[in-house]
Formats: structure tokens, sequence, C-alpha cells
């Protein structure tokens, strides 16, 4: 079998700084592996999502996804990789409509001179109606709440139809019973197409039953990558939310 | 009232018209994307090129595109990137673009305040040609074009880049596109409405369009038809009271973008 994700060595620096921020990851991602990412805050666990997806160039090392190299092949690998932003927001006056930003997850993989079809319309419809959102359908983004918006972008990445799933903080902004809800949903999903998911999460009771994996992110490293039984109990993680 | 010949009149209407269209059009994306300083700029640029062109006696239109490309090319980098930074360099290059056009404006041969110079600043109705009617159209004709080919592209880069990114569009040609779609907007509508105005026009027929929509594909064809609007009613204005052509459809601009305010269902409380 062939890792989906495939890190090797990576660092990752931004632009005008000048200490790399991830640092030296390596990481294999199997199919149909269920991740949850776990750090403090600043740990790099968006900035790991973004490198995954090509969103972030690295500086060193090598990443592959879907045999694809990310550094390269950037939008074609994002046309098959759903990532949900953290905390993304829309300012009360953007002038889009729900539906509009769910299909626009599509946009890449339709590709270029082509105009959404019923096919990818339909695609749309389905992933609101999975995240319950289908009564917004013709709302501006703006005028949403902050949990509505996260569903919608949800929607959005599920419009795709990835291969890949990657989500930071999907429970941000809901209510206990939203989150319930998606997180049966993520597992659902998991389960029912094998998708391989990572997901960055910062509450424990928020790892879903279905998780095969955590990896345990601090200062850009990875400190630790185990089964969520043998990972809670280790004194790695106690090590990890720790000063200093 | 000014008395015209039939066809001065008729190339006036028409090139209004199109400079209108094309920076109403071009606005939806200066607005939308945040680049006003960087259209304000630009504008400048195309005006310091102008100016230069006629200094030393080369294509006037030319220079502008260079000047204002130069300047896409300089800024469209830093734009791109640091935010606080990107204000800083704006400034500097705005206020250089504007000391250039005016110094060059001084050295154009003959009297400084000449009425070929002036009408760089303010725009002039009789300077019209049959040539620079068909650059507008062109360009009107093209601008559509590149839109309609790319309208999915521009509409998820104009609601957020990085989304756009996320759902595997290729922003970096896009973005720099508009930028130079700008720019030859700018230098081929300067000679119209003029360097110190154009940028009003590309921006005030937007405002009002947002008055009126919640979403960007139906702004993206009321902002053209407000700058049509402008421009028309500013040249009946313009006629009527001998006014500059650019001030005019400028002040009619904002004349529809106040009423767009009064009359907005966004603000009429139910
Ligand atoms: N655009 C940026 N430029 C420079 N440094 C950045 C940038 N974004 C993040 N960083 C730095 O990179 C480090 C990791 O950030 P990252 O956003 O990946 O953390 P995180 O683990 O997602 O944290 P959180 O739990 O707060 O979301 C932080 O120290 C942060 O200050
Ligand atoms: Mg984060």
């Amino acid at each position: 079998m062939r890792p989906v994700i495939e890190m090797l060595g990576v660092d990752t620096v931004y632009e005008g700084e000048k200490n790399a921020t991830l640092k030296g990851v390596d990481l294999r991602i199997w199919p149909g592996d269920l991740v949850c990412v776990l750090g403090p805050n600043g740990a790099g666990k968006t900035t790991l999502l973004e490198t995954i997806n090509g969103i972030l160039p690295y500086k060193m090392g090598r990443v592959t996804v879907l045999d694809e190299d990310v550094c390269t092949r950037g939008p074609k690998v994002r046309r098959q990789v759903g990532y949900m932003l953290q905390e993304h927001t829309f300012p009360e006056s953007t002038p889009y409509l729900v539906k509009d930003v769910i299909i626009m997850g599509r946009f890449g993989r339709i590709g270029l001179f082509r105009r959404p079809n019923e096919t990818d319309w339909n695609a749309a419809r389905r992933a609101a109606e999975y995240m319950e959102i289908f009564h917004l359908w013709d709302r501006p983004i703006g005028k949403l709440s902050g949990g509505q918006v996260q569903k919608v972008l949800l929607a959005r990445t599920l419009a795709k139809e990835p291969r890949i799933l990657l989500m930071d903080e999907p429970y941000s902004n809901l209510d206990y019973r939203a989150t319930e809800e998606i997180s049966s949903k993520i597992c659902e999903l998991h389960r029912t197409r094998n998708l391989t998911t990572l997901m960055v999460i910062h509450e424990l009771n928020h790892i879903p039953p279905d998780c095969n994996r955590i990896v345990l992110l601090k200062d850009g490293k990875i400190l630790g990558d185990a089964p969520p039984q043998k990972m809670l109990s280790s004194s790695l993680f106690r090590h990890a939310f720790s000063e200093g | 009232m000014i008395e015209l010949p039939a066809h001065i009149f008729l190339n006036t209407i028409l090139g209004a018209s199109l400079a209108a269209l094309v920076c109403s059009l071009i606005g939806v994306f200066i607005v939308r994307m945040n680049l006003s300083s960087m259209g304000f700029c630009m504008s400048h640029a195309a005006f310091a090129g102008v100016a230069l062109g006629l200094a030393i006696s080369r294509d006037p239109l030319l220079m502008a595109l260079g000047m204002s490309t130069l300047v896409a090319l300089i800024l469209g980098p830093v734009a791109e990137r640091a935010r606080l930074q990107a204000d800083i360099i704006l400034g500097t290059m705005f206020s250089l673009t504007m000391a250039l056009g005016l110094f060059f404006l001084s050295i154009i041969p003959g009297s400084a305040m000449s009425s070929t110079a002036l009408s760089i600043l303010w725009g002039s109705v009789l300077g019209i040609t049959d040539s620079d009617l068909m650059r507008l159209g062109g360009l009107s004709v093209f601008l559509i074009g590149v839109i309609g080919l790319f309208y999915k592209e521009f509409l998820a880069i104009m609601l957020d880049r990085k989304l756009a990114e996320e759902s595997g569009i290729n922003t970096r040609p896009f973005y720099y596109a508009i930028l130079f779609l700008c720019g030859i907007t700018v230098s081929v509508s300067l000679k119209l409405i003029g360097g110190l105005l154009i940028f009003a026009l590309m921006v005030n027929p937007v405002s009002s369009a947002y008055q009126f929509s919640h979403n960007m594909k139906n702004i993206i064809f009321l902002a053209p038809l407000f700058g049509l609007a402008s421009s028309v009613t500013g040249i009946i204005f313009s006629f009527q009271w001998d006014v500059p052509l650019g001030s005019s459809i400028v002040i009619m601009s904002v004349a529809l973008f106040l009423i767009s305010i009064v009359l907005s269902p966004k603000r009429r409380r139910g």
C-alpha cells in the first residue's frame, strides 16, 4: 500500500520569517486513516494542513499527496483535497450567496472554460442537504451566524467530493448538538467512502470513535503519532501541553 | 449650449460610454479585491505616461501603458503579500507617479498650460478620434471576452483568493491579469476622462451597484449600467453647462450614487 500523504523532512518557512515553523516533519498518512492533530496554540497545526495541500510552499524535504508533488502540482492536488479553513469569516456585506460559495468548492475540478453543469449543482445541493443548511441556500453568506458559516464551509469542501479531507477545528463555532451531528457525519463519510481524514481539534471529547491515529504537534515538530488509547495515556501528551 | 458637428457629438457619446463601460467593469474587481490604492496609483502612472509621451513626442498611449504596467509589476507582488508594507509602498508610489506626471506636464514643449497638456488632466471632448474609438471598442470586447471566458475563476477569486486557491484554481495568473487589464483600461480611457478623475469612474458606479444587490453576479452587470448612465447624463450636463466632460461624468456618477443610497432596498426598513 502506498501512503496518500507523504511528508519527508519538511520545513515550512513563512515569508519574511527567519526560522522554520514546521521543522523536519516526517509523516505518512495511509488510505482510510482518520487522524486527529492535537497540539497547543501556535504548534503549527494550521501550517501542517496548509503545507499538505500546498497553499504554503515548503523550503526543505518533499511533500507527496496522491502521488503528486505538491510543490509543482499544487492546483491538481487541491482539486482532490478538501480543506476547511480555521474560523473563516465573511464580512456582512460580502456580495455572495450561500449556493455560490458552496458550488465554488468545485470550480477548480470543473476546469477552465467550463461552467458548472447539473452534476455539479447536484453535488453542491447534496452537500448542503447533508450539512442541513439547504434552507440557507439563497441567503447572502455575510448574513449567517458563525456556526452556519462553518457548516457552509464544510458543505463546500464536501461538494468537491474530495479524496482527502482536511479540517481545521471543524467544531469551533458549533453548539453541542451540531457538534455531535457533524462528528457523526464525519465518521459516516469516513466509513462509507473510506475518506482519508485529517482533523485539527482542541478538545479530547471531540476525538471521533473511528479515529485511528493521534498526531501530537509542538513547536513545529511531531512529538508523537499513535493510536488514541496509547497516546492519551502516554506522558508525551501531558508534556506537549506543559509550559516551555 | 455649444454647437458641435454631429459626428463629433456622436463620437463623444460613443467614446464616453465605452470608457465608462470598461472603467466600471474593471472597477468591480478593483473595489471587491481592495485594490483601490493600486488602481489609484496606476491611473496616476498612466497620466504620467501620457505627459511623458507628449513631452518627448512619443505615442502617449504606449507611454501610459508602459508606465501603468511598470507600476503593476512593482506593486503587484508587494500588494500580494504583506499588508502593512503595501500601504507604505503604495503611498510612496502614489506621490511619485503624481509628481512625475506634473513634472512631465511642465516640460511639454510650448506653453505648459496648453490645452493638450490640460486635457490630460481634465479629459477632452474634441480630441477624440476614430482610432481612439476603435481602441475603446476593441478593449470593451476584449475585456468582456476575458471576463466571460474566465467568469467562474474571477467570481471565485473575488470572493476570497485563499478559498479560490483551495478549490484548485491557480489564482496568480488571474490576479495579474486583473492588474494589467486595469492598466490598459486606464491608459485607453485617460484621454476622455482625464487623469485626475478616471479613478472615480472606476469606483462610483460599483458603489452604486452594491446598493442594489447582495449578489456579485448582479453587481458585475449593474456596475457597467451605472457607468453608462453616468456617462450619458454627464455628456448632456457637459454640453449644457460647458464643463469638462470628465468632471461632469464624475459628478453624475456621484449623484447616481447618492440616489442609489436613497433608493437602496438594503437600507429600507421593513
Ligand atoms: N503568516 C504567518 N507569518 C509568520 N508566522 C506565522 C504566520 N502564520 C502563523 N505563523 C506562526 O507559525 C506558528 C504556527 O502557527 P499555526 O497557525 O500553524 O498554529 P496552530 O497550531 O494552528 O495554532 P492554533 O491552535 O492557535 O490555531 C505560530 O508560531 C505562528 O506565530
Ligand atoms: Mg490553527
